[in-house]
């Protein structure tokens, strides 16, 4: 089991608690969920627990933290803690030190002082049960996300012991492979592991949770049975995301018709091929302006191939697609640029500058837009970052560093605006912030496309969700009356 | 997508042999290289590797590395021709019709023989190293480099930093994409050049500090440091081995005595 008590803890050259008077115990076998806003101190929490804190870093530490009964000063270096505990990092590629599935699984359990037979059958087992089997000879880079996390997983695993720490593991994953990993904890949790987890997916945890923890600004402000944490209306909002009425207020300000606007993306009969395998298959779609659309499929389905042809990244091998007028084909990126605006899943692909203004002046100046330091501004106040114009881009926290991305792309002003997954790693009322601002610059004239896993975020926020699967649009109709 | 210097999973002789037999076979091979300035031979030694990389499965591998030798070899060549001129005089490598920079960058023959030789020894060595990487697990090659009383941090580093190539690859792709979508538009000309590697390099550098972060705290907490470990799947000395030591030794035994008669 893990005990922290009355826990404190500042990282060294910082004035302000990333922990704070936090006490929590995760009895044996029990799963307990922490969630809260991003920077709320949940990747700190994980490493005091895993007693990475007390043997890593530096910085000034108060409380205690117990792993089995014992204190983890007590223990003499990570290597003796990783006998006890194991923890899973949100990273998967960081944590694949090897070249292939099963060489990554066995080489952690060479170190565990096992018998060569034993060693095999472990395995066997934990292959099996992570899903792995058929991948064993497959190298990090030809497998997907959750495929990685279920890897890091299984190497966790391998060192055999009760008590797991898992650092937002489903982070980046689709639905299919977050339901995968939640199968894997709830046969671990049945085994009787004991499991801390930090998550933002409350609703796909909820079977195998015991306890929710609440985390805000390092400090616990809720804990207890899910069920009844959940009855606090402010707590709910954090935990689970609420886009109602994003949709509706829309309705309510009356945008034009849709069939009156002229379409501002025409793709026709677009193929894209990567080798052999067929990314996208002869699929036609028209987007007219002002619209908010919602592509919607899983990891693989095409929909990230299919947005890079906006803008020119990939050039299409069949097909053609039709930009306000110019087809893609004659046009350079960068006057695609002027028209489309992409803002990727991970924010922190982009960030390069010293400051947030010069992050976002960086669009502007390529494309020799005037009157720069107005535009900053307004898109600054567009995601409500006015306040952080001089600071460092990579010390936001995530939640703001999506909104970042998003006004780097805005301040250029693109009439089309695309996002992958900008939700990906918000609490539920960052998400909604996102969502919001998305909705507002629809309102201000922006045509709004936005890649999701998410259901929920297509259903309540756009006006017409584009399923796709195997390369191939299935449907593209109207939300359904909620 | 070029995935250099990557292990390659298949079922073929070089993949069955010892890494001490492979690295005995990297060290006669690097040692021959280096040593002949005969022409005839490297091309041979070249001719012998792709022969050994057909019958153990990994000749398209090593093809796949055309495009880094034809431009690598033609700046060996370039590189020889400027700064080497020797031997019979064979034209010039800007026209000499040309006003004021005709007839610079003579073309002679003794450069370009030196310039093929050094063309001949890279593709030789490139190829030999890359059958062994290629062919040789990580986990096996560190157990055999930990055997050879190489630190265990070392031997690490050396293999995260040849499985992390074609990850910052593709980081690299996803920065340049991110970039590009900003409308970042690489300048021409040597500032221009200077200026556009911030966008990407920075990005690139700071997503893997926080990554080398991760990883250092994972190999702690598997315990890889720990130095105790349990021998599974060894790939044990066998007969095909000593065969491989044998051929190795008389290769270079014959190579001796043609260096000792000067007719290498």
């Amino acid at each position: 089991m893990i005990e922290l008590n009355d826990v404190s803890y500042t990282y060294p050259h910082t004035t302000q608690d990333a922990l704070h008077r936090l006490s929590l115990a995760v009895p044996k076998g029990s799963c307990i969920m922490v969630t809260g806003p991003s920077g709320a101190g949940k990747t700190t929490l994980c490493l005091a627990a895993a007693g990475i804190l007390h043997h890593e870093f530096g910085g000034k530490k108060e409380g205690l933290v117990a792993l089995e009964g014992k204190d983890v000063a007590a223990y003499a270096s990570l290597s003796e803690l990783a006998k006890t505990i194991g923890i899973v990092f949100d990273d998967p590629e960081a944590q694949m030190i090897f070249t292939t599935v099963e060489e990554e699984i066995l080489s952690a359990l060479e170190y565990r002082g096992l018998e060569a037979q034993v060693i095999e059958d472990r395995l066997a087992s934990i292959m099996t049960t992570t899903y792995l089997t058929e991948l064993k000879n497959r190298s990090p880079h030809h497998l997907s996300g959750g495929q990685k996390q279920r890897v890091a997983l299984a190497a966790t695993l391998a060192l055999g012991n009760d008590v797991l720490i898992l650092d937002e593991p489903t982070s980046e994953l689709d639905e299919h492979a977050t339901r995968r990993i939640v199968a894997i904890l709830k046969s671990l949790k049945e085994q009787g592991k004991t499991i801390l987890i930090t998550e933002h997916k409350y609703a796909h945890f909820r079977e195998i949770v015991d306890t929710l923890v609440v985390l805000e600004s390092g400090s616990i402000t809720a804990m207890g049975n899910p069920d009844e944490v959940m009855t606090d209306e402010r707590v709910r909002t954090i935990v689970i995301p609420d886009f109602s009425g994003i949709r509706t207020r829309q309705q309510a300000t009356a945008t034009p018709a849709k069939p009156a606007a002229a379409p501002v993306v025409e793709v026709r009969n677009l193929t894209h091929t990567y080798g052999d395998v067929v990314a996208l298959n002869s699929i036609s779609l028209t987007i007219h302006a002002g619209e908010f659309v919602a592509i919607v499929g899983e990891n693989g389905s095409g929909k990230t191939t299919l947005v890079k042809h906006f803008n020119r990244l990939l050039f299409p091998t069949g097909g053609d697609v039709i930009i306000k007028g110019k087809n893609t084909r004659s046009s350079t990126i960068t006057e695609l640029a002027r028209d489309v605006g992409l803002v990727f899943q991970n924010p922190d692909h982009m960030f390069f500058a010293d400051t947030v203004k010069d992050e976002v002046e960086f669009g502007i100046k390529n494309l020799g837009i005037p009157d720069g330091d107005a535009l900053i501004d307004s898109a600054l106040d567009k995601v409500g970052l006015r306040h952080t114009r001089d600071l460092y881009p990579r010390w936001l926290s995530r939640g703001e560093r999506q909104r970042l991305a998003i006004a780097s792309v805005v301040a250029m002003s693109p009439s089309i605006i695309v996002l992958d997954e900008p939700t990906t790693g918000l609490d539920g009322n960052e998400a909604r912030v996102v969502m919001e601002i998305l909705k507002d610059l629809q309102l201000a004239g922006h045509t709004i496309i936005v890649i999701t896993h998410n259901r929920e975020i297509a259903q309540q926020c756009a006006d017409r969700i584009i399923t796709m699967e195997k390369g191939n649009i299935i449907s593209d109709s109207e939300p359904e009356a909620v | 997508m070029a995935e250099i210097l990557q292990y390659v999973h298949k079922d073929g002789f070089f993949h069955r042999l010892n890494p001490f037999s492979k690295i005995l076979f990297i060290i006669v091979v690097s040692v021959m290289c280096i040593i002949s300035t005969n022409l005839v031979f490297l091309a041979l030694l070249i001719i012998a590797l792709l022969a050994i990389a057909c019958a153990g499965k990994l000749y398209q591998e090593l093809l796949d590395q055309s495009k880094l030798i034809i431009v690598m070899s033609a700046v060996f060549i370039l590189i020889t021709l400027i700064t080497m001129p020797n031997g019979a005089l064979i034209g010039y490598l800007i026209p000499e019709g040309i006003p004021v920079i005709g007839g610079l960058v003579p073309i002679t023959m003794g450069g370009i023989e030196i310039g093929l030789i050094l063309t001949f020894r890279f593709i030789a060595l490139i190829f030999t190293f890359q059958l062994f990487l290629i062919s040789t697990q990580p986990r096996d090659l560190v157990h055999s480099l930990e055997k050879l009383k190489m630190p265990i941090d070392y031997t690490l580093m050396f293999v995260i930093a040849l499985r992390f190539i074609p990850t910052l690859q593709i980081e690299g792709n996803r920065i340049h994409e991110a970039q590009l979508a900003r409308g970042y538009n690489p300048g021409t000309g040597f500032i221009g050049k200077i200026r556009s590697v911030a966008p990407i390099v920075i990005p690139l550098v700071s997503n893997a500090l926080l990554r080398s972060n991760v990883m250092g705290l994972t190999i702690d907490m598997r315990g890889y440091r720990t130095g105790k470990r349990t021998v599974v799947r060894e790939l044990k000395f066998q007969a095909r081995d000593y065969g491989m030591a044998l051929v190795m030794a008389l290769v270079f035994c014959g190579f001796v005595a043609l260096v000792l008669s000067q007719v290498l």
